[in-house]
């Protein structure tokens, strides 16, 4: 296997699992699924994003650390949030808040 | 060499997928927290395979053990939040709109060839890359993480 066909590989591995993230996050009202989804799609932009920039190795890892460092503190505000939510709406459907908050 | 490797890659590739479908498929958010566990390890894995092992040990530790770690924490404490309803069209339509826009969009633009196997690099080479021309964006990052940190707390806090 050439190097082109390793790189499309990893590409439709990438976009294979957007995909897979975009199905849950559209299919679903409940918001710790959402946030699940979300996650997956991550993985699937950490993975593209360490591809595409691979012909700077170094500049490539360094943002990859920046990126893991940012999503993992977006994790976290996010889960607060909605143990913050759960206290008032006991639920985590999203419907209360498309209908204009709890 | 780099068949081997491609074959190894595609096995890394094929249970990532069917690990991210048991993140959205599983009816239990806790068996799905867990996967999603699994899958940042299988990703992290497979970034190793790419060649970017401090980055895969880097998401392990990081992302792995803390961010995701604090999600199966937290929703094993909470419960799943009830019965979910599901919109199968919706997503399955949101899914292909993606995907094909993506794939247009990386065949017209060639990306998808970017990527080569790096030459060796050394995590002496990342360290002066981030300290040197990235120092004010990793203090950034300090400054945002502090932040974070701060916030989360003060959000959980307001109810009480």
């Amino acid at each position: 296997m050439n190097a082109e066909a390793l790189s499309a590989e990893v590409f439709v591995i990438g976009l294979t699992l957007a995909a897979i993230g975009a199905y849950g996050v559209a299919s679903t009202r409940n918001l710790l699924r959402i946030l699940l989804s979300i996650e997956v799609i991550f993985n699937s932009v950490l993975l593209l994003f360490v591809a595409a920039l691979s012909a700077l190795p170094a500049l490539s890892a360094a943002f990859s650390i920046f990126l893991v460092s940012v999503v993992s503190a977006e994790v976290i505000v996010v889960v607060a949030v909605l143990v913050a939510y759960y206290r008032v709406a006991r639920s985590f459907d999203s419907t209360s808040l498309e209908e204009g908050g709890v | 060499m780099a068949g081997q490797l491609g074959l190894e890659i595609g096995i890394m590739g094929g249970l990532l997928a069917v690990t991210a479908y048991y993140v959205i498929a599983a009816r239990d958010l806790v068996y799905a927290s867990v996967a999603l566990a699994l899958l940042g390890s299988l990703n992290a894995a497979l970034i190793a395979l790419l060649g970017y092992p401090i980055v895969a040990a880097f998401v392990v530790i990081v992302y792995v053990g803390a961010a995701v770690m604090f999600i199966i924490i937290t929703i094993s404490m909470l419960g799943g939040g009830g019965q979910e309803k599901r919109e199968e069209f919706r997503g399955m339509f949101t899914s292909l709109a993606l995907a094909s826009t993506a794939f247009t969009v990386a065949v017209l633009s060639g990306i998808y060839l970017a990527y080569k196997p790096p030459n060796t690099y050394s995590i002496s080479q990342i360290s002066q890359v981030l300290a040197g021309r990235y120092l004010p964006a990793l203090g950034v990052v300090f400054i945002a993480l502090a932040a974070t940190l701060v916030e989360a707390i003060t959000i959980a806090r307001r109810a009480e």
